[in-house]
């Protein structure tokens, strides 16, 4: 019964508790544990952006949602338009014309099945909830009965909101994955005096032809490694400092 | 009419047609089953208003055929009748203590005539609003710990989510904005620390302090001036300054 035990301990604790500062509590890696896979993670949406990752397992988790938000393509996107699952149990297997920028960097990363669910109410999406595991084939059914089961709490809780998610609102908390995104954006929108919709998309291409994440473009404008202060020739790197990879 | 007043009419739509909808029932029962295996309860039911307003039995366990009579008896009374007009969780009621049975008598006579012993009521609820409850009955004296009650207020989120899910109720937009709310004016503050920090040439962080210890000494929320930061407003006051 040791399944039963691990969903009863990620839906028991999704919920935060007083004191907690994230609005997701539960451990990640026991929910990943629990469905059998080797990554998970929340993306909720935002007002007119992409998903902004809220919990995962980190690492390969957190890769795969930095880099549908630096492409602006993939399973979560293609959930939060549809509100309706995508599953590929076997990347390998599908149609090249699917994500042509996403797939063949997923791929190369090993990750070889994504299943794709949406935090929904009604035809409201709420956000997704990504699975992913390097080895392709069908989650088996229990475990697709578990992480619905997981998605539907996850919508419960982030309807619910409560003192966690006003503290999130206010920027109390300092726990905010996609934060040095934003702030990358307003630096950059200010140096290259360009609207912030534009700054972000300039991360985002900066971040495409390097074949890097825009999370990580972000962190080198925010530490003053890079800049996009001329709007004609592009960025340029600051004096003494590389860009961080070659 | 705002959203608030339509919630209840669009929510008396979906109990209507509950009815028909082989698959909710069917997921339901299954949500029913997977309770009683994760809490060791072996009767749990799920309860919706009616648009007459009382409670129907939607789904249960199927072990139990106890749980269908006692629901199946027009009632207005019960645990899980207080829980739904309370909106809060009726834990460990021992269904032959007369004191904690006083506000149901007549459905503690019926649930001990079914065996029960112990009995429990969760809100079915969304913000504030409740839809419904899940009740769980056992023939034993068993408590349920703050561990198992978790779970089941979960699953009872869960049985919330999956009913609200079936019906397009939805462009009543329920409260789905919370969380995109919540998000959307973190995405703007961050925003406006990395303008700051540009400008000023520090640290986003370093950037944001004054108009943090503004924001929480007048206590208002950090969005609007977020805002004029980045709309630039902040500036053209400073400049047309006397």
């Amino acid at each position: 019964m040791g399944t039963d035990n691990n969903l009863a301990a990620v839906l028991e604790s999704l919920q935060p508790s007083p004191g907690d500062t994230g609005l997701i509590s539960a451990d990640p890696y026991l929910c990943a544990q629990l469905l059998g896979v080797d990554g998970v993670a929340v993306c909720v949406l935002t007002d007119g952006g992409p998903g902004e990752l809220l919990w995962s397992t980190g690492g390969t988790g957190a890769w795969l949602a930095d880099v549908q938000y630096t492409l602006g393509q993939g399973p979560c996107l293609d959930v939060a338009a549809s509100c309706a699952p995508v599953f590929a149990p076997d990347l390998s297997r599908l149609p090249p014309g699917r994500w042509p920028a996403l797939l063949p960097e997923v791929v190369a990363t090993g990750i070889a099945a994504v299943f794709c669910f949406p935090l929904s109410v009604g035809s409201a999406c709420l956000g997704t909830l990504t699975l992913h595991r390097t080895v392709p084939g069908p989650l088996p059914d229990s475990a697709m009965t578990d992480a619905w089961l997981v998605a539907d709490a996850l919508s419960a809780v982030l309807l619910r909101g409560g003192p966690q998610q006003e503290a999130f609102a206010a920027g109390e908390t300092s726990d905010f994955y996609g934060a040095v995104v934003h702030q990358a954006t307003g630096m950059v929108s200010v140096q290259a005096s360009v609207p912030l919709a534009q700054a972000l998309l300039r991360l985002r291409a900066h971040a495409f032809r390097h074949g890097r994440t825009v999370a990580e473009v972000a962190e080198d404008v925010t530490a003053r490694r890079l800049h996009f202060r001329d709007a004609e020739n592009g960025p340029e790197t600051g004096a003494g400092e590389g860009t961080g990879r070659p | 009419m705002n959203r608030a007043e339509q919630w209840p009419a669009a929510m008396v739509e979906v109990v209507d047609t509950l009815v028909d909808d082989v698959d909710l029932i069917d997921f339901l029962r299954h949500l029913c089953d997977r309770c009683t295996e994760l809490l060791d309860v072996p009767a749990v039911g799920v309860m919706l208003s009616a648009p007459t307003g009382k409670l129907q039995l939607i789904a249960a366990s199927d072990e139990h055929t106890g749980l269908l009579e006692l629901f199946a008896l027009p009632t207005d009374e019960g645990p899980c009748v207080e829980c739904y007009r309370t909106g809060t969780a009726r834990l460990n009621i021992d269904l032959r203590v007369p004191s904690q049975v006083s506000a149901f008598p007549r459905f503690a006579e019926r649930a001990r005539q079914g065996d029960f012993v112990t009995g429990h009521a969760l809100p079915m609820r969304v913000r504030r609003r409740v839809v419904g409850a899940l009740n769980l009955f056992d023939t034993r004296e068993q408590e349920l710990s703050e561990t198992d009650a978790r779970v089941a207020q979960a699953l009872a989120d869960v049985a919330t989510i999956a009913v609200l899910q079936h019906r397009t109720l939805v462009h009543t937009d329920v409260e789905r904005a919370q969380t995109k709310a919540a998000l959307s004016s973190r995405v703007v503050i961050e925003q406006a620390k990395g303008i700051l920090a540009e400008r000023r040439q520090a640290t986003p962080d370093e950037a944001f302090g004054a108009p943090r210890r503004h924001a929480r000494a007048h206590q208002f929320r950090l969005t609007a001036p977020s805002r004029q930061v980045i709309d630039g407003s902040d500036v053209v006051r400073v400049i047309q300054r006397p």
